[in-house]
């Protein structure tokens, strides 16, 4: 074996994978588009997936290093449970059925998928259906103790504008409990960065049906 | 070894001057880049124990945004990947090879510590630039896109100098299985880097593409990168010190190709279930697996060539750090295949068992070997011996313990995660379980950093010592066994 050789057999070893794993899945991920449903099978009509991702409230997301501690993908029922959890899917009420797991298009949008590094809380894949309404939200960021005492979720008060109030108080300002209220005549209000970091998990909705693989297609009758 | 007395053989002698010539070549940027990357490593283990302590109690210290775990824990990470990792592994690089081919670095000695400044202000703008809420979130290359060009062409000044040294002194006949692990080193480093920053900075968005791609680059610089640089120093030192050729070269062969062959398909079982493309993430899950061919055979080939001599393990702190170090490799193969096979890794993903490859196979397994390099390479470099048995030796021990308490805590905590998640209970309840549950064992995460922090301390200050010239004049290595430290003070002391 000479060095040329050796060079060569070094490039070989990782460039295979290099070339199977990276390049070519990069280049066909270039030509993947937003698909239409067909009405008569999905039974749905429009885009998929439906609306781009909010990448201004995303933005604080990658920020703040969310994904650190949170994920957003849902894994098939025979890898974990994360489909049947209560409040993971859209689909309350008609239970066993489980929230789907993500395909590729799910993230078409997003310039990177925050898919996670570690479950320290929970999945947020399809957060907007169970998301409560956008104050409570604030309330949970601003005093994430004075929801869960257990909690071990940073208190992002960096994102919110402790304030004198003048006048009127705002219509803005966060309720919260004694422990965490601010001092009288004082009030705790949202910043613009909060609001968009609250849309944008507010619209954290993954779980629309994919064409051609529908529930309603798993559910009507074998046509041959 | 150098520092035998002059024997009346000649050869010998010009032999010695020689490699004090080679020595004298390489040693301001080695010492440099040991140096500087020994305090990236105190930092990072002190974010460690910091980032620990946030995730148990966020409310320790206040809530600044700049403590904050989401910023704290990558912080940590890219300290010890990039601060300490890359650079320390530079050094036993670029000292190795020089040795191995026999060759002094003629020129370039300024640009090599130039890139070595740039490299250092580098990281420190991008970690800053992390804890002021700059992050990307891309794990492991959470620092500012703009970090990348300049890391890449400050290491590429390292590689360059090496791979010549390299192809100068290549025999084809001649047996340097450790030059090949470092030159393969050089050589992948630079294409998974440009890689991964190529596809996730400049080409638009790749959605989940993008993460199957980043844990692909994580993977790829323990495996092609970490790995096989403290392979390459164990296989260098270890038979230098116990005095036995290396077992067999078959064994180094097969370990090195198929490390080699494998390194490269695995990483993207971390988002197994996920989105990306099945066949990705089976790959990747059946490679992780197979990586314990490698493993084991590298393994074999070290324990058969320490066999019978243990104990020069006990006196040698090169070669107790090294060691040790090589046992950490069959740990980390372990708890890489325990993370990638479909019915452990559905239990561990997204636990803190992740955490516990990263620490094992950059902390417990690259780090120790290169530990025990710098024990060896520094006194050749700055012309004394280390002062102190008792620090090398707490600085052992309280590293082996805290590496030991986090990579067994951190599986145990991913069961005990992966358990709650999938359990058909927690199905309508709220996180309480697993938050309550996990308690405990980051808590221990916590403590086993401050030991880490602890020994790096230790290690820090005595490498200081040594670099600024004040160990001890004694033509002796420092053993472990003969206790000296009567005589441990600087002889002019």
């Amino acid at each position: 074996m000479n060095f040329r050789s050796f060079i060569l057999g070094l490039a070989a070893a990782f460039g295979l994978p290099w070339l199977c794993l990276i390049v070519i899945p990069v280049v066909k991920y270039q030509q993947l588009t937003p698909v239409a449903y067909d009405k008569d099978k999905d039974g749905v009509e429009g885009m998929f997936p439906p609306a781009p991702i909010n990448a201004q409230g995303q933005l604080v997301y990658v920020r703040e290093g969310c994904n650190q501690c949170h994920t957003q993908m849902i894994r098939p029922s025979q890898l974990g449970l994360d489909g049947w959890y209560k409040g993971w899917g859209q689909d309350q009420e008609a239970r066993p059925v489980a929230a789907r797991s993500n395909v590729l298009r799910d993230y078409l949008s997003e310039k990177y998928a925050l898919l996670g590094i570690q479950r320290v809380g929970p999945d947020l894949t399809n957060f907007g259906w169970r998301a409560p309404e956008a104050a409570a939200l604030h309330v949970h960021f601003y005093a994430p103790r004075s929801v869960h005492d257990w909690s071990t979720m940073p208190a992002y008060t960096q994102l919110y504008k402790l304030q004198k109030i003048q006048g009127p108080p705002s219509d803005r300002a966060l309720k919260l409990s004694k422990k965490f209220a601010p001092p009288a005549g004082y009030e705790v209000v949202p910043t613009p960065e909060a609001d968009r970091l609250v849309e944008y998990l507010l619209s954290l909705k993954r779980d629309y049906p994919v064409p051609g693989q529908s529930a309603a297609v798993a559910a009507s009758p074998a046509k041959k | 070894m150098q520092t035998t007395p002059a024997s009346s053989d000649t050869e010998l002698q010009a032999d010695n001057l020689r490699r004090a010539a080679i020595d004298k070549s390489v040693k301001g940027p080695v010492l440099f880049l040991f140096t500087n990357g020994a305090f990236w490593l105190m930092l990072s283990t002190i974010l460690g124990v910091l980032a620990a302590i946030k995730l148990v109690e966020p409310e320790f210290l206040g809530n600044a945004p700049f403590i904050s775990y989401g910023r704290l824990q990558p912080a940590h990470i890219n300290a010890l990947v990039y601060g300490w990792g890359v650079q320390a592994a530079l050094g036993v690089m670029l000292w190795i090879m020089a040795r191995r081919s026999g060759q002094e670095l003629k020129h370039g000695k300024s640009l090599l510590i130039t890139a070595g400044v740039f490299w250092n202000i580098t990281i420190t703008v991008g970690i800053l630039a992390i804890l002021m809420g700059k992050s990307t979130s891309i794990e492991w290359l959470e620092m500012p896109k703009f970090v990348w060009p300049v890391l890449l062409a400050c290491f590429l000044c390292y590689a360059w100098p090496i791979a010549r040294m390299f192809g100068r002194a290549f025999r084809p006949e001649g047996f340097m299985v450790s030059t090949w692990y470092i030159l393969g080193a050089c050589f992948w480093f630079p294409w998974i880097f440009i890689t991964a920053n190529v596809a996730l900075h400049c080409l638009p968005g790749l959605g989940a593409l993008g993460a199957g791609i980043d844990a692909w680059y994580i993977h790829g610089v323990i495996l092609l990168f970490f790995v096989p640089v403290g392979i390459g120093a164990a296989y260098y030192f270890i038979p230098k010190i116990t005095g036995q050729p290396i077992a067999s070269a078959q064994l180094a062969s097969a370990g090195f190709w198929t490390l080699a062959i494998l390194g490269g398909w695995t990483g993207m079982q971390k988002y197994m279930g996920g989105p990306l493309p099945a066949w990705m993430t089976a790959v990747g899950a059946a490679t992780g697996v197979l990586l314990l061919i490698p493993v084991g055979l590298v393994g074999l080939n070290h324990h058969l060539t320490t066999l019978g001599k243990h104990s020069a393990v006990a006196s040698s702190p090169t070669l107790r750090f090294i060691f040790f170090g090589a046992l950490f490799y069959p740990v980390s193969g372990f708890v890489l295949a325990l993370n990638s096979a479909f019915w452990t890794g559905s239990a561990l993903q997204f636990t803190q068992s992740w955490y516990s490859f990263q620490v094992v196979s950059v902390y417990g397994f690259f780090s120790m070997c290169v530990f025990g390099a710098i024990y060896y390479i520094v006194p050749r470099l700055s012309g004394c011996e280390w002062l102190s048995v008792r620090l090398i030796r707490n600085h052992f021990w309280f590293s082996v313990y805290g590496i030991g308490t986090i990579v067994v805590m951190s599986l145990v905590a991913g069961w005990q995660q992966g358990a709650d998640l999938n359990n058909p209970e927690h199905w309508d309840q709220n996180f309480m379980n697993h938050v309550v549950n996990s308690r405990a064992y980051v808590v221990s995460r916590a403590v086993a950093w401050a030991l880490i922090s602890f020994s790096n301390l230790m290690f820090l200050l005595h490498l200081l010592l040594m670099v600024a010239g004040l160990g001890r004049r004694s033509s002796a290595p420092t053993l472990l066994h003969r206790e000296h430290d009567e005589h441990a003070l600087p002889a002019h002391a």
